[in-house]
């Protein structure tokens, strides 16, 4: 049978092989995770940290990375002038201490003098001017453009100071240099002036003074990075750390609990109970900035943005203030809680999450869960079931007179538990005679749908609130209707003046009542109902690196776990 | 020279094959709604100007397939795409803005290392499975061979590589990711193989899995169906050995079908195994499309596509060919 025994000798040749390769590799596995107790000086091995993540970065370049996980990457191993810690507070970076002119017109930074880029060049003023003006002349780099609208002029006053004029006063200049990452002038004032040639360059070494240096980079694999032990302000404790990406998030959570990997930045709700269960693993959660919302179609013939290809379709009663305000009573936030996110999120209020502290509107008082009430108010606002099928339809004398209130919901299929969470608001609205049927399409057709078309009734979407609420807020504004960046079509002149007010507004106090007022605008008219703002959820083993910044339980404070300010802290289990 | 005159023939219809090809290629990513700039732009931060060159960078603001706004009417994106694909450049990727000729190229390597090896192991063991469940037919271990086939067959790839991706971490220590360790320097080629052959271990079982069953299950048909033949009879009838017979008779004529079914899936190969690349973060081609049509990268998937494409019409060009040469029965029309 010599064909048969052929067979075999491959396949005892084959299985000999693969056993060779499963236990012969068992040495260097060791040697590429060097155990926690390695951190004497004297070692040469490295302290090597090891993050796990979903996706990867898009681009080193940021004029053209749009992911967040590009900025994850950016925030180590850049600076900014101005940080911010986990509460929400304005920190030092590479300005160790900034002040503003009386009129709000002119910032001055003063920086770090010992600050170095990671080619060894000291970081000077020339280098934070040359940045922002950059950014303000190079008119699409990225998000970074949208941040340099307001540099009127930046100057280099001296090698340590820089001077910025605005175009006008604006209450949040902060948030505004939060994320202009500090380029280099000497390797990109090459592309002054040409930003082809600024977004098209790859950036591979990736130069800046942030705590951390790129050392090397696979794209859609992994980047490591080496930690800036002299770094001006925050030289991490850790030596190295790899981020590696996984496509898949059961082969994240294993690797986790294998020992794998140190910390993972996101996984599913589902695996959090089990996970919990392992004394080696910590599950964390904290705030974040993110929220889910339900947009109503309050689009009108008179308010339609025809010009812009508004089709305007949304069903007419929700228009009506009052069905809306019975539709937010009939919304159980904690049950939905519960089952679209597994208890890992709390009730929502408005655009505006409870993350972003002094701004949130926490003395406002919700829509409380009672369907008794909702159905009293639409039926004394003559919206009657004439037909007893446990529809209601509209009352004579609206344009949709004796149409029933039978109204589709788009969700947008990359939204996991939005065909549950859809499920539970149809029976939820069923109980006040609204018929909700669900409707799960691809992300692109709902963003086609939505706006500046208004092609829908309503939207299951959800939103990443800056750290500073102005852009979260102007989505709100009529201004924003034909831009498609609006997708209620909400237009009140009242929120309007408001906004433009408070961008202007120098004294915080004022600022915060006018963003809490505009709050109030929100719950009242109800373009959205917001039923929560999620938690970030992330996990970490206890048993390697310990300093891991957890919020309080009950605090607002973010979790961040890959921010510089958690991984220059972060060191190995003593 | 009918041989021959065939021979064009066949290749003559690959190539309008690959051409249809390329038209549908161009079209199907475009028929559904939106477009990357849509999903890009939805954040306010960009400014109006920022999507509008978005759109230009990407050639996105041209027509689609006739320019009829005077000047040049074949200044569109469809004349655009086969201007370049004759200049050999496959486009630039939305997402990572670079060639998707570099990308792939990058990635091939990996899915082909991969793919080859769960092929070969698949074909050798599904090949003996067959041949042995033929020969020992009707009793327990042909039932055994079925049963086990006809399951490997069936189990979804995705579910069976992470079932295989917890077993194998949890109890051997293999790794969950990737092509290599990082971080480590290897000090030599033989390190650094051992190092690559043990996250290969995993994939490359899940992918040998998933074939084993196709291969055993049509060698075994298609070796029954031979042993049943009048010259087997005559063969025995002759005194020749079951070796003799199996080797000299029964083996030649039942690879004919199994050779053209490993043509055809090799030309599969480099659809790279996107489930299994996926569920174990491979760095391959399947990984990369899977990427893709996540974040509607148009140009990698047509390039990847249009490879993959080419490679089936290719595969099957060979597979024809292949059996012409193997069975004299086949003559040339």
């Amino acid at each position: 049978m010599i064909v048969l025994r052929r067979a075999r000798i491959l396949l005892s040749l084959t299985a000999a092989i693969l056993l060779l390769t499963a236990c012969g590799g068992g040495a260097s596995t060791q040697e590429a995770q060097p155990t926690a107790t390695e951190v004497a000086p004297q070692a040469a091995e490295p302290v090597v940290l090891r993050v796990g993540m979903s996706g990867s970065p898009d681009s080193l370049n940021p004029g053209n990375a749009w992911l967040t996980e590009a900025t994850d990457l950016f925030e180590l191993v850049y600076s900014t002038l101005i940080d911010i810690d986990f509460d929400g507070n304005y920190i030092p970076d590479l300005a160790e201490s900034w002040t503003v002119s009386d009129d709000g017109l002119i910032w001055t930074f003063n920086l770090a003098p010992d600050a170095k880029f990671s080619d060894g060049t000291p970081v000077t003023a020339e280098d934070v001017a040359f940045t922002l003006l950059a950014y303000r002349d190079w008119a699409d780099f990225g998000y970074m453009s949208g941040y340099a609208t307001y540099f009127a002029d930046v100057q280099a006053a001296d090698e340590h100071t820089v001077v910025v004029t605005l175009t006008e006063p604006i209450g949040n200049m902060e948030s505004q240099v939060l994320f202009c990452y500090i380029l280099p002038k000497h390797i990109w004032g090459a592309f002054a002036g040409d930003l082809e040639a600024a977004v098209a360059f790859t950036n591979d070494e990736m130069v800046g003074s942030g705590p951390f240096r790129l050392v090397e980079y696979a794209q859609g694999e992994f980047y490591r990075l080496e930690a800036v032990k002299d770094h001006y302000g925050r030289p991490p404790v850790i030596d190295q750390v790899i981020f590696q990406t996984y496509a898949n998030q059961d082969a994240l959570v294993q690797a986790l609990r294998a020992g794998e990997l140190d910390m993972i930045t996101e996984l599913p709700s589902t695996v959090v109970p089990s996970l919990r269960n392992d004394a080696n693993i910590t599950v964390a959660s904290g705030t974040s900035r993110s929220l889910r919302d339900y947009i109503f179609n309050l689009s009108s013939p008179e308010t339609c943005p025809v010009d812009e290809g508004g089709i305007c379709s949304g069903h007419p009663a929700l228009r009506d203030p009052v069905v809306r305000q019975a539709m937010a009573h009939a919304v159980d936030k904690a049950q939905i809680i519960d089952v679209a996110e597994l208890g890992l999120a709390q009730p929502g209020l408005g655009l505006v999450p409870a993350a972003l502290g002094d701004f949130y509107a926490s003395e406002l008082k919700d829509y409380a869960f009672d369907i008794p009430l909702a159905n009293k108010m639409l039926d004394e606002a003559g919206y009657l079931d004439a037909d007893s099928d446990g529809i209601r339809e509209c009352p004579a004398g609206m344009d949709c007179a004796g149409r029933q209130l039978d109204i589709v919901m788009q969700i947008p299929s990359d939204i996991g538990a939005g065909p549950r969470e859809a499920e539970l608001l149809s029976s939820l609205w069923g109980q006040i005679g609204i018929k909700m049927t669900p409707q799960v399409l691809e992300a692109d057709t709902v963003t086609a749908n939505c706006c500046p078309a208004f092609d829908y009734d309503m939207l299951m979407w959800g939103w990443g609130s800056d750290p500073d609420p102005s852009f979260i807020l102007s989505i709100l504004t009529s201004d924003e209707i034909p831009t498609g960046m609006s997708e209620s079509c909400y237009s009140n002149p009242e929120y309007d003046r408001l906004y433009a007010a408070q961008t202007v507004e120098m004294d915080d106090a004022k600022r915060v009542e006018m963003v809490h007022d505009m709050q109030q605008m929100m719950l009242s008219d109800l373009p959205y109902i917001i039923p929560y703002y999620q938690m970030e959820v992330q996990a970490f083993r206890n048993d390697r690196f310990t300093g891991w910044p957890v919020p309080a339980e009950g605090s607002n404070s973010i979790l961040y776990l890959q921010d510089p300010g958690s991984l220059t802290v972060v060191h190995p289990v003593q | 020279m009918a041989r021959r005159d065939y021979l064009l023939k066949r290749v003559a219809w690959s190539l309008l094959t690959i051409l249809f090809v390329l038209v549908l290629n161009f079209f199907l990513f475009r028929v559904l709604p939106g477009d990357p700039t849509t999903s890009i732009a939805k954040d306010p931060r960009l400014t109006a100007e920022t999507r509008a060159s978005l759109a230009r960078r990407f050639g996105l603001d041209k027509p689609l397939i006739l320019n009829l706004q005077g000047g040049n009417p074949f200044d569109s994106q469809f004349f655009a795409y086969f201007d370049r694909l004759a200049h050999g450049d496959l486009g630039t990727s939305f997402n990572f803005n670079r060639p998707v000729s570099e990308l792939l190229g990058e990635r091939i390597g990996n899915t082909v290392l991969l793919v080859m090896g769960g092929q070969l192991l698949a074909i050798v063991l599904g090949m003996s499975l067959g041949l042995l469940a033929a020969w020992k037919n009707r009793t327990p271990l042909d039932t055994g061979a079925i049963t086990f086939s006809l399951t490997a067959w069936s189990l979804p790839t995705f579910w069976l590589g992470i079932l295989l991706l917890i077993i194998g971490s949890t109890y051997l220590g293999l790794p969950t990711a990737g092509k290599e360790t990082v971080g480590v320097e290897f000090d030599s080629f033989w390190a650094q193989a051992v190092d690559v052959g043990r996250h290969l271990l995993l994939p490359t079982l899940t992918f040998t899995i998933v074939l084993l069953g196709e291969y055993m299950l049509v060698m075994r048909s298609s070796v029954l169906e031979i042993l049943s033949e009048d010259y087997i009879l005559t063969a025995k009838a002759k005194g020749l050995s079951h070796l003799q017979i199996l080797r000299h008779h029964a083996l030649q004529n039942a690879m004919l079908p199994i050779v053209t079914l490993i043509a055809l899936n090799l030309g599969f190969t480099v659809a790279g195994a996107i489930q299994v690349e996926t569920v174990f973060s491979w760095p391959g081609v399947g990984s990369l499309i899977f990427e893709a049509v996540r974040r509607q990268d148009y140009p990698v998937l047509q390039g990847a596509f249009l490879v993959i494409a080419v490679s089936v019409v290719a595969a099957n060009l060979a597979a024809d060919l292949i059996y012409g040469l193997l069975d004299p029965r086949i003559k040339a029309p």
